[in-house]
């Protein structure tokens, strides 16, 4: 994901902001911006966290987590 | 929601594009197509939110025409052959996607310009609710299909690993009421379901595909039709 998405991603509990926490990023020279690859979303009211995977964040709720294996 | 194991298995992604949208498959896939960009044109710089984008068919097409998009999956399997296949495309807009669940979105209020469920209503256990949903993070339009009852589709469901739930044009009608929904337009498509296209090679396909194109859009037989694309705006 791009870091600017975070602008738009809420909670999917609570619908607060979430911070973006242990952000690795990719090396792409000719990208505009950088790639999140991997990291952890935190919601700034709830606590929750909801991890970046292989660049696409898991915003799943953590009651489907188990359930739904990637 | 029905089909969650099947659906989220890494074989079943892989071969999920070659399966359903190859051979009779394309016909679908370019009518369905047809459709989405027939309700939302011109997309240029609008926001489009795609619930169930699998391998992001509708996601990549709209993001080359320009539109800032995203895709939301419960299947991370799904995403990942969306994400290689935004890699090789060129889009004008944005696109991204995300993992997350229908029913609960990680969005704030009002913020799509359009939201657009393919494919997914037939999956559904609860459709007032993941309208509502949808509605919530929309500013202006819904776009979704349906599968109806009466319908020839009706004889095979019960060979689809997912099962599939029908609708008559009067719940719908009755969903879009309940949840302040207007509806701007509504097209009635094949008359064959999928799954005979699906099975069949393109020199057949075409053949069935016109005759039904010739039977259809008449008022009797568009009660039989089997897949019907709705397109509402909000009140």
């Amino acid at each position: 994901m791009k870091e600017s998405l975070l602008e738009i991603l809420r909670c999917p509990l609570d619908k607060h902001e979430l911070e973006l926490e242990d952000a690795e990023y990719a090396d792409d020279e000719n990208a505009n911006e950088d790639e999140v690859v991997s990291g952890t979303l935190v919601c700034t009211e709830c606590g929750e966290r909801y991890p970046i995977e292989d660049g696409i964040p898991n915003l799943l709720p953590p009651d489907m987590r188990e359930e739904t294996p990637a | 929601m029905k089909g969650q194991e099947w659906y989220q298995a890494d074989d079943v992604a892989q071969e999920y594009d070659d399966k359903r949208f190859s051979k009779g498959g394309q016909l679908i896939d370019r009518r369905e197509k047809e459709a989405v960009l027939e309700a939302i044109m011109p997309v240029e710089d609008r926001s489009v939110l795609e619930i169930a984008c699998g391998t992001g068919r509708f996601t990549v097409m709209l993001a080359e025409q320009g539109a800032d998009v995203v895709g939301l999956d419960i299947s991370a399997a799904m995403l990942q052959q969306g994400r290689s296949k935004a890699q090789q495309a060129d889009p004008e807009g944005t696109l991204e996607f995300l993992r997350g669940d229908a029913g609960r979105l990680p969005f704030p209020d009002d913020h799509f310009d359009t939201v657009i469920a393919m494919r997914f209503f037939h999956l559904a256990d609860d459709p007032e609710a993941f309208l509502r949903e949808m509605r919530r993070v929309s500013r202006d339009q819904i776009v979704f299909d349906t599968f109806n009852r009466f319908s020839a589709r009706s004889v095979y469901n019960w060979a689809l690993p997912m099962g599939s739930r029908l609708y008559s044009k009067s719940e719908v009608s009755e969903l879009l009421a309940k949840t302040n929904l207007t509806l701007v337009d509504v097209e009635d498509d094949f008359l064959a379901p999928y799954g005979l296209y699906r099975s069949i090679p393109n020199a057949l396909a075409s053949p069935i595909r016109a005759l039904d194109e010739a039977v259809g859009g008449h008022p009797i037989t568009d009660h039989f039709a089997s897949v019907s694309y709705w397109n509402t705006e909000l009140r």
